[in-house]
């Protein structure tokens, strides 16, 4: 009796085993070319076909040199400015700036935004104003800042927290509140206090949201550093990309200008490419999401 | 003496007791009323199965008493520790991995590293998940997810004088499995002497495992009859019935 109970569970292992590996999703190989290739050559395609149609207008002589310079003009400016070791000095002002601006405003922002999310009344007092500033351009801050604070690394700084703290803090609260309540109710059940359920179910739950709002937040934070370093320039303050824009425009030197908003371009996109995306994607893919990254 | 006795006497002699509870969702034309005036007592140690249509309140039902919502009119009261839930959806934090998802009530209890990994490595051997605990719940079939969330359950309840809550937990599972883990939830209780509340849609399920067998009734969810479970097959085919008419007196009104 007992001899043929045990038999038959041995048999019920075997099945379910059986039935588990039917059930397990199979990862499939992954092709690293195929994945580079497809990853990179849509967007190189669309680079070559831009500089074709920029050569192109050029070429046709449409507008005058000072108008449009050359593509070949321009990278010959971003070449002198490498060979000279300038553009070091440029980048680092201003992309130090952007790191500590934007680190400073995720310090404040992130006890800001958690706070909106989950005490009411400090919701209705300041929720709208901070999705209204989010829609402020920042470059309206750059005089007030620069009465303030005087043509000084704190004027830049101050324009360019009223421009990240928004969208950061907004992405929390959205974060937060796009939280599925089943999830507030497992931790209750598993015994979380109200301090432990921040910590262990609503800030990780919060993550992608959160993550968005980062994302969109280093876009606010170098946006408007590029405003307030265009507008607020002085010898005291250093020269960042801003600042060289600014002088390419007081040169008339176009091809300074374009070398100028290309380097904008590239760091600002390529800091998002390098350091969000991958970010963004490796939380999503561990939940089983965002496909699509 | 009596009268010291006599309240030590009520407190023990249930888990839970609902004295007509009602539960209303939303106001006006569009209320629905879930639970209508439920009176239900759960002994200690007893194992008791609702049963009912989908729709009749049941979860509402079980969410009362788990304190996870409260009633509009009546008293809930419980005399146990803090219940353990096993919702109908398995509910796993996407974020961690399965033995994690196991882990955190032991994590939140204050039990140490090795102390929770070898208890959720015994929690997932039970639910026969060895080797699983790696693995995130998307990675996870929906059976095992929902055995996942029965260890999630079962580290919940550490204390002697627990309370185990469980909506349908077997019903995404093939026979074998549930079969096998409803003989499984039969020996946890008898160990743990936990008293539970099992929600099933499945007569055969509330008969095999319930002392006693609670027919809710829809809209509004009633208690309409129940059962003393004492091993006889009759009961099976007497519940059917039972269920039968209900649903059906409900097509015709
Ligand atoms: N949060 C809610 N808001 C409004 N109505 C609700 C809510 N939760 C449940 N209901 C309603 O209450 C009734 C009972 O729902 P409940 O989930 O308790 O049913 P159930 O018996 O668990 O059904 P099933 O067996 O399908 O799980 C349903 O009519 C449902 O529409
Ligand atoms: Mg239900």
């Amino acid at each position: 009796m007992s001899s043929h109970s045990a038999v038959e569970r041995e048999d019920d292992e075997a099945v379910e085993a059986g039935l588990d590996a039917l059930t397990s999703p199979q990862a499939a190989p992954p092709d690293k070319r195929a994945r580079f290739v497809g990853r990179v050559l849509p967007p190189v395609i669309a680079l070559v076909v831009i500089g074709c149609l920029w050569q192109a207008l050029w070429a046709a002589a449409f507008w005058p040199e000072y108008q449009l310079p050359a593509p070949a003009a321009v990278l010959d400016q971003i070449v002198q400015q490498v060979r000279s070791g300038q553009i070091v000095g440029f980048l680092w002002v201003s992309v130090h700036r952007a790191v500590i601006g934007f680190a400073v405003s995720v310090v404040v922002a992130v006890p800001l935004g958690l706070l909106i999310a989950n005490v009411p009344p400090v919701r209705r007092a300041i929720g709208p104003l901070i999705s209204g500033l989010q829609s402020l351009p920042s470059v309206a801050w750059v005089p007030a800042g620069v009465l303030w604070f005087g043509l000084t690394d704190y004027a830049i700084y101050f324009v360019v927290l009223l421009g990240a703290v928004p969208s950061i803090a907004n992405g929390l609260v959205s974060g937060v509140d796009q939280i599925p309540p089943i999830f507030h109710r497992v931790g209750l059940v598993i015994g979380a206090t109200r301090l432990t359920a921040v910590r262990h179910v609503l800030l990780p739950a919060a993550l992608p949201g959160f993550l968005a709002g980062l994302k969109q937040g280093w876009a606010f934070s170098w946006r408007s550093l590029m405003a307030a370093e265009l507008i607020a320039t002085s010898p005291q303050l250093g020269v960042g990309l801003g600042q060289v824009l600014h002088n390419g425009m007081s040169l008339s030197d176009m091809s300074l200008v374009m070398a100028a908003i290309l380097l904008i371009f590239f760091v600002g996109v390529g800091i998002e490419l390098a350091l969000f995306r991958p970010l963004e994607r490796s939380v999503l893919r561990a939940r089983g999401l965002g496909g699509g990254l | 003496m009596t009268s010291t006795l006599e309240p030590l006497s009520t407190a023990t002699d249930y888990a839970v007791r609902l004295t007509s509870v009602s539960k209303t969702f939303g106001h006006g034309e569009s209320a629905v009323t879930a639970v209508d005036r439920v009176d239900l007592t759960v002994r200690p140690r007893e194992f008791v199965c609702l049963l009912g249509a989908s729709g009749c309140g049941k979860s509402t039902l079980l969410n009362l008493i788990g304190g996870l919502e409260r009633p509009t009119a009546g008293e809930v009261e419980l005399t146990t520790g803090r219940p353990a839930v096993m919702f109908q959806e398995a509910a796993l934090l996407p974020w961690l991995t399965a033995a994690q998802n196991v882990e955190l009530p032991l994590r939140l209890a204050g039990l140490d590293r090795r102390a929770r990994r070898d208890r959720a490595e015994q929690l997932l051997g039970l639910v026969r998940l060895v080797g699983m605990g790696r693995k995130r719940p998307h990675e996870l079939s929906g059976g095992m997810r929902q055995r996942v969330a029965l260890a999630r359950a079962l580290a919940c309840t550490s204390n002697d004088n627990a309370l185990l809550l469980m909506d349908e937990p077997f019903s995404a599972l093939d026979a074998i499995t549930r079969d096998v883990l409803q003989a499984e939830l039969l020996r946890v209780w008898r160990e743990t002497g936990t008293a539970v509340v099992f929600v099933t849609h499945d007569v055969r399920e509330a008969v095999r495992l319930g002392q006693r067998v609670v027919l809710l009734s829809s809209r509004p969810g009633r208690v309409m009859q129940e059962w003393s479970v004492a091993g006889d097959a009759d009961i099976v085919d007497d519940i059917n019935t039972r269920l039968r008419e209900v649903i059906s007196s409900h097509v015709v009104a």
